[in-house]
């Protein structure tokens, strides 16, 4: 798989996450759970492997770097917004939405615009990034800091 | 060679140093993690240290703090020394030294609160700015302890040596501001069109979504929503974010950069890092299309139109 492809396809993982999320009804209180903390699991993974593998290697060909960075931050901010919320509060699925345009947007964007300017670096880059890109996803699915990383990291928005 | 060409040399060269990129991503998750550990005060803490209650940033108003406290205690440091100052000149210069400490404290804050939201050149011209300013603070830190120990000639040539990183730092904040557009109105404010104009059909506006148009070159968002349709302007701003490519959380537009938030009906930044208003168009609908005229605002009302009929 070419370095698009792979990062498409967890795009849509995350896009996928968040429309459950927001088919959930206030019985469904442990699925929003369980669906939030996949959700900052998956999204964990995601910005590190962009930000290791995928962004370096096209920083020469693409200029929406910046923004890439400044829409992954804004992610961040508004998921810590969503753990925060209570699962049984009436604007948790306010929040959701509102995460869920940004994830939206930020990849939308990706993959009309520099996806595109990526293909510039050849289809052999490519599909040599795109094993490096699925090599360390399935690294850090597996890898027991990731996932003591993340349990802190759910724990820590929980709490304040 | 001309002091200028000499400067921008040094600071093109600061604005191009890419191996600043990795450590500048590293600082700011810091600054972030720090924010998201005040939890539910995370966004007013950055939103009053961007300075949305004051419309333009906070950071060059609290920067005079340091620069003018320093800049006196430099001079009370001179007389001091030449002998020249009489009784209570060191204790004044002392006193200048550490009102400027905590005013560079209070300055660092909210710079680095705005620097998270910088791009590219920016970004690196910050960083050093904020290096050059935190090597200042040290000296004059220590300048002040050796001040206590009665280390008065150490404690002079400390100041000064941090007075002048001060004066660099000072340069590549006026790069950042006047030059890079940091902390500017990236907002396009024309006073057109003066008069209704059709920019759409209402047939092709949805409820709730944000509707990109464009009148006369310039990027203009309509907004469908309870049955009025709101017309703001479509460039943020903070830093020219594309708000046609916005979306709307509890009825207020978001900017899909940087996350800032604008009242419809006002233009009113509801949250940063936009310190300044969207301007405001007025809507009516005729025949099923709708026409927007541009809102000139009533405090800039006549210097606008000074300027404009000047130029004609």
């Amino acid at each position: 798989m070419k370095a698009d492809e792979v990062l498409i396809a967890h795009h849509d993982v995350l896009r996928g996450l968040l429309g459950q999320l927001r088919e959930t009804t206030d019985g469904q209180l442990d699925r929003r759970r369980h669906l939030r903390a996949e959700f900052l699991r998956e999204v964990e993974v995601h910005t590190q492997i962009e930000d290791e593998i995928f962004y370096p290697a096209v920083s020469e060909v693409s200029p929406l770097l910046s923004v890439a960075h400044a829409e992954h931050r804004q992610i961040d901010d508004q998921l810590a917004t969503v753990m925060r919320t209570p699962v049984d509060d009436p604007e948790f699925l306010v929040e959701v939405r509102m995460l869920e345009a940004t994830l939206r947007h930020h990849a939308a964007e990706e993959e009309a615009e520099m996806f595109p300017q990526a293909h510039t670096l050849g289809e052999d880059r490519l599909e040599e990034l795109g094993q490096q890109l699925q090599d360390r996803q399935a690294e850090l699915a597996r890898s027991g800091a990731m996932r003591w990383m993340v349990r802190l990291k759910h724990t820590v928005l929980r709490l304040v | 060679m001309s002091v200028r060409s000499l400067l921008e040399r040094a600071t093109a060269a600061v604005e191009r140093w890419e191996l600043l990129d990795a450590p500048g991503y590293q600082v700011e998750h810091g600054i972030s993690l720090t924010f998201l550990l005040t939890g539910r005060w995370a966004r007013p803490l950055q939103d009053a240290l961007h300075g949305v209650w004051l419309g333009h940033p906070l950071h060059p108003a609290l920067v005079a703090v340091p620069i003018g406290a320093w800049s006196t205690a430099l001079v009370l440091d001179g007389l001091d020394a030449a002998g020249r100052g009489g009784p209570g000149v060191g204790q004044a210069a002392r006193m200048g030294v550490r009102v400027g400490v905590v005013g560079a404290a209070a300055a660092a804050a909210t710079g680095l609160t705005d620097w998270q939201h910088t791009h590219d050149a920016a970004r690196r011209v910050g960083m050093v700015h904020a290096a050059l300013n935190g090597a200042a603070l040290g000296l004059y830190g220590w300048s002040l302890a050796d001040r206590s120990r009665g280390r008065a000639t150490r404690a002079r040539v400390s100041a000064a040596t941090g007075y002048l990183l001060t004066v660099a730092s000072g340069h590549l904040g006026g790069t950042l501001a006047h030059r890079l557009g940091i902390g500017g109105d990236h907002a396009v404010r024309t006073a057109e069109p003066r008069t209704f104009t059709a920019v759409a059909e209402q047939a092709d506006l949805t409820e709730g979504v944000p509707h990109p148009v464009d009148v006369d070159g310039v990027p203009v968002v309509l907004v469908a929503e309870d049955g009025a349709v709101h017309a703001v302007a479509g460039s943020c701003p903070h830093l020219g974010g594309p708000l046609g490519e916005g979306w709307l959380h509890r009825g207020e537009l978001v900017c899909p950069w940087h996350g800032s938030r604008f009242d419809l009906a006002t233009g009113e930044p509801a949250q940063g890092p936009s310190t300044a208003s969207l301007p405001c168009f007025d809507v009516r609908t005729r025949d099923g299309r709708v026409e927007v005229r541009r809102r000139v605002p009533r405090r800039t009302a006549t210097a606008l139109t000074t300027a404009e009929e000047a130029s004609r």
